[in-house]
């Protein structure tokens, strides 16, 4: 009963959530920041634990697999462009991907975040997923690591359209890699806006960076959390 | 209709998580389940053994509530205190500067290769 309760609730509040964002675009009311508040009231008023939230709700989690399985359709659909822009692409996300671990990494040393933040950050830069596949296996916290995300996601469509303009970018192709490199699925939903050819790119770019980083997971970033101890 | 459509599709979807997690289950291939069923359901559509029709509504479905999936991940933030504090306003930052590097470097680059392949084709 409280499992279809709670994952009804959730999806309402997401659409509702959703919805709003449509009519007011503000930060605040992205969808993945206004229905997890609006959860967390609900679940404080009824004394329900997050960890029993989280149990019950799980169903939602779990549909993460089948929706990154799904990405297999865009890429096949997107086959030509994708054989014909290999060499650009390949090349700005392997660079992409390195400097958001590197960046990440010398900041979180900078600004003395703890093990466990420092950790969970590092793969925040791909698709959930995928980011939570790798934060498990450095040895991070994939809650944490989900959140980052998230955060990720919203900055990085809140800043995509003024860096596009200051770094006057011209290329269609490079806006989309860009935003699905530095903002996954938020970033290609923002693509959009500059047309069918970015949200192309924007997916090819966030399917291409969430692979390269489950390498850099398994070859680069023990090497640097091995730094930390 | 549609609905159900949608539904059997995801199902169908389903399997190829099922046979990645099979796949990884037999040989120990250090990369997700979720993303070697990907590549199977990219295979399996590029040897046309499925059909885009097959999953095409289905996945679109998947690719587009996609963030409906994170919400309860993103309750999980409550079980960490750290959040509310210096902690969590240094990651905040940290996470903002460094996306921006992210997103100007790829662009930059990305831009430049792009501007020379079209100066080669003319």
């Amino acid at each position: 009963m409280s499992i279809i309760f709670f994952i009804f609730v959730t999806s309402l509040l997401y659409m509702v959530a959703k919805a709003g964002y449509k009519r007011m675009p503000w930060p605040i009311f992205h969808p993945l920041l206004l229905s997890p508040i609006l959860i967390i009231g609900l679940i404080s008023l009824m004394h329900v634990s997050a960890d029993q939230y989280l149990d019950r709700a799980k169903f939602l989690t779990h549909m993460l697999g089948p929706a990154t399985v799904a990405f297999a359709i865009p890429i096949y659909k997107h086959l030509p462009v994708l054989k014909k822009y290999i060499g650009t692409i390949v090349t700005s996300i392997t660079v992409g991907t390195l400097m958001a671990i590197f960046s990440s990494f010398l900041l979180s040393m900078l600004m003395h975040l703890n093990n466990q933040f420092l950790v969970s950050v590092l793969p925040r830069s791909i698709t959930t997923p995928i980011a939570i596949e790798v934060s498990k296996d450095i040895g991070g916290i994939p809650t944490l690591t989900t959140v980052f995300v998230i955060l990720t996601g919203i900055i990085g469509g809140i800043i995509g359209p003024a860096v596009i303009k200051r770094f006057a970018i011209k290329s269609t192709i490079a806006k989309g890699l860009a935003l699905g490199m530095s903002a996954h699925g938020v970033g290609t939903n923002k693509a959009m806006e500059y047309g069918e050819q970015a949200a192309t790119f924007s997916t090819l770019a966030m399917i291409f960076a969430a692979s390269i980083t489950v390498l850099w997971g398994k070859f680069l970033i023990p090497v640097l959390v091995s730094f930390i101890g | 209709m549609k609905i159900i459509m949608i539904f059997i599709q995801i199902v169908f979807i389903h399997l190829f998580l099922l046979l990645g997690a099979g796949v990884k289950a037999l040989i120990p291939i250090p990369i997700p389940a979720s993303m070697i069923g990907l590549l199977l359901l990219f295979l399996a559509l590029c040897l046309k053994l499925v059909k885009l029709e097959w999953v095409e509504q289905g996945g679109n479905w998947l690719i587009a509530e996609l963030l409906l999936f994170f919400v309860p991940s993103a309750v999980g933030i409550v079980n960490y205190d750290e959040m509310l504090s210096w902690q969590g306003f240094s990651t905040v930052l940290i996470i903002g500067i460094s996306t921006f590097i992210v997103m100007s470097t790829t662009a930059w680059i990305a831009d430049k290769i792009m501007i020379r392949k079209e100066r080669d084709t003319q």
